[in-house]
């Protein structure tokens, strides 16, 4: 009888938490609150973009050079397709790992920056010449826009962030209206601190 | 028989809690579970297999390990293994999928599978860690809790030997176990599909079309020449897009018996087979259908046994004995451990972790001679590639703004729309006619002046027609009339933004005896 209620009270839990995922995950209540709604949370394919893009992760050597940090010069990971495993790290949160990584097990000379560059192209550009063809009355001629997103040093410290290429570019949609322009200008953003006071920003931005 | 043997499958419980308590502790063989594991277990293998490797780069702190919790804000919430301890425990996870998919040792198999394969993952989240290894973990979970090893197993057969019972000549023969770890299996993936249906109605561009449009001109996942074929047809992504929503809501609640579990199945599997060739995606497919086997209940094996006896009966005779050719040598493995083998449950477990540790330190072992980064050969570590300075230049030379023509994803021009896409895409128009022309644009643009101007033969400008799209907007339609003010022959229909000419359309107007239109319409 104890194993039956245990297993009830299993089924009970186990069957609240897929509950409590597709609650949260409606009402964004909580959804990124911990890695563990990654297990419940059911948002696959949420996002999209017109653009496809690539990270370069490069090496400034002290010469002028730039080298490849990803992929290693021992071989390239691919997961999936043919594209290699960190430029699916969209939110860009891992590129001084993975450069480090690349020096430390490789011989080069001393590194003055590394960089992050993302490149990007308009997936309409993907699609092979004979479909093109069919959509297009232009000549398929590709173009790709690049980016510079990060500056770290040799060990890995990020000293510039930039903002992705896609907020970049959506930045100038919003930004060419004069009125807002002068608006904004008004208003530039300031935050008074005491001196020795612990207290935080009251804006939540 | 256990606690659970009052609710035999020819009972009607009355009341909620009976009918709550039969549909997750009636007893059954449990060969739908048996068919998961198997199933997920290949899987599971699909995926360690090829990563195994790589161990030392993806998992451990000789690597480059990208853990999940970072994207949360959590920098160590797991501890990272050392490079020795990650191949160890990836061949870990590799051994016990295999014997989880064998059944032997089964429930320790699945236990272990589960713990590392979940950890594993979480400390690789940019290539490893997806949605269908969060299904695969939530499944292997279940499964250690569950009895799937009792049937179609090695555990099975060594039980059988152990305590000398008989061949077993019916399927009915096998030991029942409460069904609730089929069950929840069978819930969690309604759930998966009920919350991807969510996720869909939060996306407004997924019931325009766009969203898979433009997932289906990426080789992100993989290669997918159907998709790309498809996007020719972008009104069909309309219809698609509504009937994937509505089949996913619906699944958790009609997929338990009768036609409803027939139809919600088969349309999932062609949802998943069309997954792969629109998107690209194979291993969410392979997951998600492993999971179909736990809608496999005691009846549908035997219904399927007794046909397949039927039929080897009536056709089995040409190859047959090609058959048995085939299987000699497993049924000589069989014959030899038959006599051989007596193994208790504990002799058992105690070859299984023998075997497993030997297997991880050999693999360890193995993994250090190959030496991934080629850091231990004669020449010493390797040397970094330059880059091209061309290329570099390229990279250095500043963020520009985004092209004109980069902003326009199609132009389009027809006589019918579906869903808010041209459908009858052509060139050749009688009078009378509507010709319609969609500009669709790539987001971000900014709100934009859009012409679409009809220019005749020689280029000259006939007719100036504009429209605003706001930066919101992904698409601006113009309607015209082939109307007779237009003689027949040649026109071009000429797509301009504020500044420059995008791109132009040749279309043919041809007279209709059975002219209706007058007017040069917007």
């Amino acid at each position: 009888m104890i194993k039956r209620w245990l297993t009830g009270f299993g089924i009970t839990a186990y069957l609240g938490t897929l509950l409590f995922g597709i609650v949260s995950h409606a009402a964004n209540f909580q959804d990124g609150s911990h890695p563990s709604m990654y297990f419940i949370v059911w948002d696959m394919f949420c996002g999209w973009s017109a653009y496809e893009t690539r990270t370069h992760i490069v090496g400034q050597g002290v010469s002028g050079k730039y080298y490849e940090l990803s992929p290693g010069p021992w071989g390239d990971y691919q997961p999936y397709s043919n594209i290699s495993r960190h430029h699916y790290d969209s939110f860009n949160l891992n590129p001084q790992t993975i450069a480090v990584n690349c020096l430390k097990h490789t011989a080069h000379e001393p590194m003055t920056r590394l960089y992050v560059v993302e490149e990007a192209w308009a997936k309409k550009y993907n699609l092979p010449e004979s479909l093109w063809k069919h959509r297009y009355s232009e000549p398929k001629e590709p173009y790709s826009y690049f980016h510079v997103r990060t500056v770290m040093t040799p060990e890995g410290q990020v000293t510039g962030n930039a903002v992705s290429w896609l907020s970049y570019q959506t930045n100038f949609t919003i930004s060419d209206n004069p009125r807002l322009q002068r608006e904004s200008q008004k208003s530039a953003p300031m935050f008074m601190v005491r001196p020795m006071s612990e207290t935080s920003s009251p804006s939540a931005n | 028989m256990t606690t659970t043997s009052h609710y035999l499958d020819n009972e009607t419980p009355s009341g909620l809690r009976a009918r709550i308590g039969k549909f997750f502790f009636a007893e059954e063989s449990p060969f739908g579970l048996a068919l998961v594991r198997m199933v997920i277990c290949i899987a599971c293998l699909l995926v360690t297999v090829p990563r195994w490797i790589h161990s030392r780069e993806l998992f451990s702190t000789d690597g480059a390990p990208t853990p999940l919790a970072l994207n949360y804000g959590y920098a160590d919430l797991l501890p990272v293994p050392s490079g020795g301890i990650a191949v160890a425990l990836m061949t870990i996870l590799t051994f016990c999928c295999v014997t989880a998919c064998l059944g032997w040792c089964t429930r320790a198999s699945l236990a272990i599978s589960a713990v590392l394969y979940t950890y594993l993952n979480l400390l690789d989240s940019i290539s490893t860690m997806t949605k269908y290894s969060v299904i695969t973990s939530h499944v292997l979970f279940l499964l250690a809790f569950s009895h799937c090893g009792a049937v179609w197993s090695i555990d099975a057969w060594l039980r059988r030997r152990r305590l000398g019972l008989p061949q077993l000549h019916s399927l009915a023969d096998h030991p029942k176990f409460a069904a609730w770890p089929r069950r929840l299996i069978q819930i969690l993936i309604g759930v998966v599909y009920f919350g991807a249906s969510v996720t869909k109605m939060h996306t407004p561009a997924y019931f325009s079309g766009d969203q898979l449009w433009h997932w289906m001109i990426t080789n992100v996942n993989n290669a997918n020449p159907v998709g790309e074929w498809m996007t020719l047809y972008p009104a069909s992504l309309v219809a698609f897009a509504y009937l994937c929503v509505i089949w996913e809501i619906l699944f958790l609640f009609v997929s338990w018996r009768g036609w409803g579990r027939v139809c919600m199945l088969a349309m999932g599997i062609g949802f998943h087979v069309m997954t792969t060739l629109t998107l690209g995606l194979y291993l969410f497919p392979i997951t998600c259908i492993a999971t179909y086997f736990a809608f496999v209940n005691s009846e549908d094996v035997v219904t399927a046994a007794a046909r397949w006896r039927r039929w080897t009966r009536r056709h089995g005779e040409t190859w047959l004995p090609r058959l048995a050719a085939v299987t000699r040598l497993p049924r000589a493995i069989s014959g030899w451990a038959t006599t051989s083998l007596r193994l208790t449950p504990a002799a058992s477990l105690g070859v299984f972790s023998l075997l497993l540790t030997v297997v991880a330190v050999g693999a360890v072992e193995v993994e250090y001679r190959l030496d991934i980064y080629g850091e231990r050969s004669p020449e010493g570590p390797l040397a970094l590639k330059e880059i091209d300075p061309n290329v570099v230049k390229q990279m250095f030379a500043g963020s520009v703004r985004l092209r004109e023509y980069d902003k326009l994803l199609a132009f389009d021009v027809g006589s019918s729309m579906f869903g808010g896409m041209i459908t009858g895409v052509r060139d050749t128009f009688y009078h009378g006619d509507p010709v319609i022309a969609q500009c669709t644009l790539s987001p971000p643009h900014e709100d934009m002046w859009v012409e679409c101007n009809l220019h005749d033969s020689n280029n000259i400008l006939i007719d100036r027609v504009g429209q605003i799209v706001v930066r919101s907007q992904l698409r601006g339609n113009f309607l015209y009339r082939a109307c007779e003010a237009l003689d027949p022959g040649t026109y071009f229909l000429v797509l301009r933004t504020g500044t420059q000419e995008l791109t132009r359309r040749k279309i043919e107007i041809l007279a209709n005896d059975a002219a209706r239109c007058r007017i040069n319409a917007n």
